[in-house]
């Protein structure tokens, strides 16, 4: 029995992130429980539900990737929502919105991986800390009140569909490709893959160590800035409470894609079979009747399994 | 061995301890008589902190067996050693520097009072008398880290004497003293052997060994040469038998033309006790900081990085004058001016494990360009790397860590080479390598040096540095103390300059 | 005297971390209260005061046995609304409050082991923990409401002689982790490992025999406990179970600990300092409070200074 199990086809299976694995369990699931959800128009909206969780996740693969961690983006959201839905800048168009977007998401992350990267600080702490600082005030902003509408052009860009393809979803593909792009083909994913590995070997190689967690960071905040713009298209009415959930769902589809604290395996498209895994595993449990709590131990679990997984791998190798 | 003399209180018979594949102890004995201050010699990679930690239950024996009184002990754990009566001060002190004299003293065995407390009234005092009796007017409420070295190494001397030691092992005691700790520290080894307790001393320092000692044991390469008496022997003799190994012909012969100065420390001081020095480093040379282990060789090679802040002294690049070069960017400065440094340590430092030989062959030229660049495949790059290296491989995208130890040196090398660097800077180079790739590696810097290239290297194999080097600078106590042309030094020439030095500041 | 006050002002003398500056804080904060507000130095609001301190207070002591081996508890916020939850269920007392504590050790048992035997990083595995105990928690009490037992009411609510019985409960924890921390083998262990993690000499306790996974589980499994007892004190002034009540409590927690001179990479802190440092962030709050303050922007303010004071203190490795 051992033979069979030491045969080198397990340790390739084994070194498939377990995205894959879920994802493919739970649509076999779905169309065992309710096949006439499999069709394309009613996943395309489930897909589309989770692709600011989707593009968020880029960011948070980024920062995994050199052993740090980014759980600020729900503040980042919150902010941007609101600034969009107060009605604080009348007459700004969609592109002022967009640069407002991008420069607040940079500053939050240019924070972050200064506080990371030279001041030293637990990365969790630091990205926490600016998270509530962000809600608190996005909250004392609106007074705890709901603000306003989302400008309508927003719903609608939201709303176009190629088919039953939605532009969200092809927009979400295009910004993991772009990603794929920047690990696999630019210098600055050769930095991020020898950082993530062993910093003090990269250091020795000549890479900028501290530039490149800095530079995730800031990436991972800008990212966050787009995945604000795409939430908010995706909701009527401004809200205090948007995306701050999810961060964490981030870290555990990008751990469940298979990166995790240094190392890259899963690449980009696992962390994606990841999202996708949640959006499948969301459904499932509605279909099933689980609601939050379950959704919450759902996401507990799958972070210490994932986690548990590698943390026993990396033991062993 | 001796007549009429007291039973011997330790004996270690035919010990022998490898790790993975190098043996660092074959077949090794030694016999401590009680009220006897022993000394344990030999080169680096003797084997005499090995042989040490299995005495004191660090580490496990492969064979052999160790014997009190007689008596067969099993020494699996420090805690053992020490309910054996043994005791050491280790050159790395594993004092906790957050606790305090009296805690550090009865760790792991701490008094409790009746209600099940700690009875620290009990550690002071006891802590207490057991540093009177040292002579030294430390409190044991006192915390570790407000100690100095000196202080340090004696409240350790302290704890091994409250544990009622009757062996105590001192590795290197007056590396951190002064004369006059050193002259307290004698009065207390003196009045522990008249207590009748064995010690063993490691260290270099002849004049200390022949002032306070009363035989030696020599090791060379892991094996057991002799034990005399101290009254027999003479320093000259004691090198003799350290040294006296074969030089093979693994070495690639000499080139004899050597170019201008491409590389100038004037005034260099490494730490502000250090006499200063200077050194040169010529173009097409290859120079070796030869000498005992950790005697400044690594300070001064990092300083050149930025890893490590010299107390003083100018820099010369090429004839320009430099300032040392920071923590921060300190490689990346030095490797746009064509320096390349590689680190000792492979596994931690050196290469990025988890990655492909591809990957790490190309870092260094990655890291050359601007980050949101295409990063070129460089193939051809890795494809002459590995011809030229010999690089055995399955294919260049395995994973570094399944390579031997010497294609994973050529690895480590080939980054450098691959950045075309006019100055090699190199600690260890073929350290954990097989012979094979050892002479392999020679012929690289020897090819690189004769392509117009300049080597500084660092090595623990004194027979390396010999064999590879032009010229040798011998380091000890964070100086230079002898220039030697590397064709006429042996071993004895390079450990007599050493040992016999007056380079460290008192 | 002299000398120990000396010891609070100066990072090298003492094991105790910089709790001279939080002692200051706090005297400067008394003053500044008392004078500044006629509304301070009330009975009503001192009496007030403590009731709303004391959670924080216990819960950040707990916290503290983690962070001096180096480690960090992101759970406590779920373990303390879970604890409302269990004594909000219908049940006897003489079950429900030994349940607590049973299931808040086991808690602390399983991040424990999780951290030590299966190698995951102590941030990650108490992040998903909390998680998992907040679904748990919602499941039971999905909307705040339930009986409390009423022992325990009765414990929290009142006075004795005049005196608050929260103070009684802060005094029971104080001397609880005194007698652990100063008066154990185990408190000093606990020293002993973070120091050597500090120092990056994580064998060093080894070779003394201390059993490092051993005593860095029970530091979690006390950290735990003492957040069940946060809980439990808090089930009894809201009188309810209430998912939520825990949220963000950790942060708090750890903000409290820091404040106090306790350095998170381990080795270095004091009881007395965190207990200054629960006490300023319990008075910066009464203040806020007083100034009409948003609570939104309280919060905010926690965070930037939880921010400001981990930022001072500096450590080697990047990142997580």
């Amino acid at each position: 029995m051992a033979n069979v199990l030491s045969h080198p086809i397990w340790r390739r299976l084994a070194a498939v992130p377990p995205a894959y694995y879920v994802f493919g369990l739970l649509l076999l699931t779905l169309w065992l429980a309710r096949p006439n959800m499999l069709n394309p128009n009613v996943l395309g909206i489930f897909v589309r539900q989770v692709v600011p969780l989707g593009i968020l996740v880029l960011g948070q693969l980024l920062v995994m990737r050199v052993r740090s961690i980014d759980l600020s983006g729900g503040g980042v959201i919150l902010l941007i929502n609101y600034i969009i839905t107060s009605r604080t800048f009348p007459e700004a168009s969609g592109l002022t919105f967009v640069i407002m977007a991008l420069a607040i998401g940079g500053a939050v992350g240019l924070l972050n991986g200064y506080m990371v990267a030279k001041r030293r600080v637990s990365a969790v702490i630091v990205t926490l800390a600016v998270s509530i600082i962000l809600v608190g005030l996005v909250q004392f902003l609106s007074s705890g009140k709901p603000p306003g509408d989302v400008p309508k052009y927003m719903n609608q860009i939201f709303d176009i569909k190629y088919g039953p393809l939605p532009l969200p979803v092809l927009f979400w593909l295009a910004c993991t490709g772009v990603m794929w792009l920047v690990m696999q083909q630019s210098v600055y994913g050769r930095y991020v893959e020898a950082v993530g590995e062993s910093a003090e070997a990269a250091a020795f190689s000549g890479v900028p160590v501290e530039r490149t967690v800095v530079m995730a960071h800031v990436l991972a905040g800008l990212i966050a800035a787009v995945a604000a713009l795409v939430q908010t298209g995706s909701i009527a009415v401004g809200s205090v409470r948007v995306g701050l959930d999810l961060p964490i769902l981030a870290v555990a589809a990008t751990i469940l894609g298979g990166v995790v604290f240094g190392r890259g395996e899963g690449g980009v498209w696992g962390p994606f079979f990841g999202v996708l895994s949640f959006a499948l595993l969301f459904v499932v449990m509605t279909v099933f009747g689980i609601d939050e709590p379950g959704k919450l131990i759902a996401q507990g679990l799958i972070i210490l399994m994932a986690a548990i997984l590698y943390g026993w791998r990396s033991k062993r190798g | 061995m001796f007549d009429g003399e007291p039973a011997c209180l330790i004996e270690m018979q035919s010990i022998s301890k490898a790790f993975g594949h190098s043996k660092v102890l074959r077949n090794v004995t030694l016999s401590l008589r009680s009220g006897s201050v022993h000394a344990l010699m030999g080169e680096n990679g003797a084997g005499k902190s090995t042989l040490m930690k299995i005495l004191a239950g660090v580490h496990r024996s492969d064979n052999g067996r160790i014997l009190k009184d007689g008596k067969l002990l099993q020494l699996s754990s420090p805690r053992e050693a020490l309910a054996a009566g043994i005791s050491t001060v280790f050159q790395e002190h594993s004092l906790l520097p957050n606790l305090t004299i009296a805690e550090n003293m009865f760790l792991g065995r701490e008094p409790l009072k009746r209600g099940g407390g700690l009875d620290r009234r009990r550690m002071r005092a006891e802590t207490a008398a057991a540093l009177a009796e040292l002579g030294l007017k430390l409190e044991p409420d006192q915390l570790v880290s407000t100690l100095t070295i000196a202080e340090r190494q004696f409240v350790e001397i302290a704890h091994g004497i409250k544990a009622d030691a009757s062996v105590l092992i001192l590795d290197e005691p007056t590396a951190a003293l002064n004369a006059a700790d050193v002259e307290v520290l004698n009065r207390s080894i003196r009045q522990l052997r008249a207590e009748g307790r064995a010690i063993v001393y490691i260290s270099h320092r002849m004049d200390e060994i022949f002032d306070i000692c009363d035989e030696v044991t020599v090791l060379k390469d892991g094996q057991y040469v002799g034990t005399r008496a101290i009254k027999d022997v003479t320093p000259n003799g004691l090198i003799a038998m350290m040294v006296g190994r074969e030089l093979s012909d693994l070495f690639p012969a000499r080139t004899a033309s050597i170019g201008k100065p491409v590389l100038e420390l004037a005034g260099f001081c490494a730490t502000p006790k250090a006499r200063p020095f200077d050194l040169t480093l010529h173009q097409g040379e290859i120079l070796g900081l030869a000498g005992l282990e950790g005697q400044g060789q690594q300070r001064i090679m990092r300083a050149l990085i930025g890893r490590y802040l010299p107390a003083g002294g100018t820099l010369r690049l090429y004839g320009q004058t430099l300032k040392f070069p920071g923590a921060a960017n300190g490689i990346r400065a030095m490797a746009r001016l064509g320096l390349g440094f590689v680190p000792e340590d492979r596994k931690d430092e050196g290469l990025m494990l988890g990655l492909s030989v591809a990957a790490n062959l190309v870092i260094a030229l990655h890291a050359e360009q601007p980050a949101f660049a295409r990063a070129k495949g460089m193939k051809a790059v890795v494809q002459r790397m590995t011809d030229a290296l010999r690089i055995k491989t399955a294919s260049p995208t395995t994973p570094v860590a399944s390579l031997s130890g010497g294609n994973q040196q050529k690895v480590l090398l080939g980054r450098y080479l691959a950045r075309d660097v006019k100055i090699l800077m190199i600690e260890e180079p073929t350290r954990g390598v097989d012979i094979g790739a050892k002479s392999e590696i020679y012929a690289l810097l020897r090819d690189f040096a004769k392509a117009g290239g300049a080597v500084l290297v660092t090595s623990r194999e004194t027979v390396e540095l010999i064999g590879l080097c032009d010229r040798l600078a011998v380091i000890h106590g964070d100086t230079v103390v002898a220039e030697l042309p590397a064709a006429s030094a042996t071993e004895h020439s390079i450990l007599a300059a050493a040992l016999t030095a007056e380079g460290v500041a008192a | 005297m002299i000398a120990l006050l000396r010891s609070g002002f100066s990072a090298r003398r003492s094991r105790h971390g910089l709790w001279g500056g939080p002692l200051v804080i706090v005297v400067a904060l008394l003053v500044i209260l008392t004078l500044g507000t006629d509304q301070f130095a009330t009975r009503e609001n001192l009496f007030n005061l403590v009731a709303q301190a004391m959670p924080l207070f216990i819960a950040a002591i707990g916290q503290m046995f983690v962070i001096l081996v180096g480690g960090l508890d992101l759970s406590i916020g779920s373990v303390i609304s879970f604890s409302t939850a269990i004594l909000s269920l219908d049940g006897p007392a003489v079950v429900l409050i030994p349940a607590v504590f049973l299931l808040a050790g086991l808690v602390g048992l399983i991040n424990g082991l999780v951290i030590t035997r299966l190698n995951v990083h102590p941030i990650i595995a108490t992040l998903a923990m909390q998680y998992i105990l907040l679904g748990i928690t919602r499941f039971l009490r999905p909307v705040s409401g339930g009986e409390i037992p009423q022992v325990v009411i009765a414990a929290v609510q009142g006075s004795v002689f005049g005196v608050p019985l929260p103070l009684f409960w802060g005094l029971i924890a104080i001397g609880l982790a005194a007698k652990i921390l100063y008066g154990s083998r185990f408190g000093l262990h606990l020293f002993g490992i973070g120091g050597g993690v500090a120092a990056g000499m994580e064998d060093a306790a080894r070779t003394y025999g201390i059993r490092v996974d051993r005593n860095i589980v029970l530091a979690y499994v006390t950290c735990s406990l003492f957040a069940a007892l946060a809980g439990a004190f808090l089930a009894g002034r809201i009188v309810s179970g209430d998912p939520n009540v825990g949220l963000l409590f950790e942060l708090d927690a750890i903000t409290a600990v820091a404040i106090g001179g306790t350095q998170l990479s381990g080795g270095v802190g004091s009881l007395h300092g965190t207990v200054l440092g629960a006490i300023v962030m319990v008075l910066l709050a009464n203040g806020m409070n007083m100034a009409n303050v948003s609570p939104f922007v309280q919060t905010a303010i926690k965070g930037g200074l939880l921010l400001a004071i981990v930022g001072l203190q500096s450590r080697k490795k990047m990142g997580l």
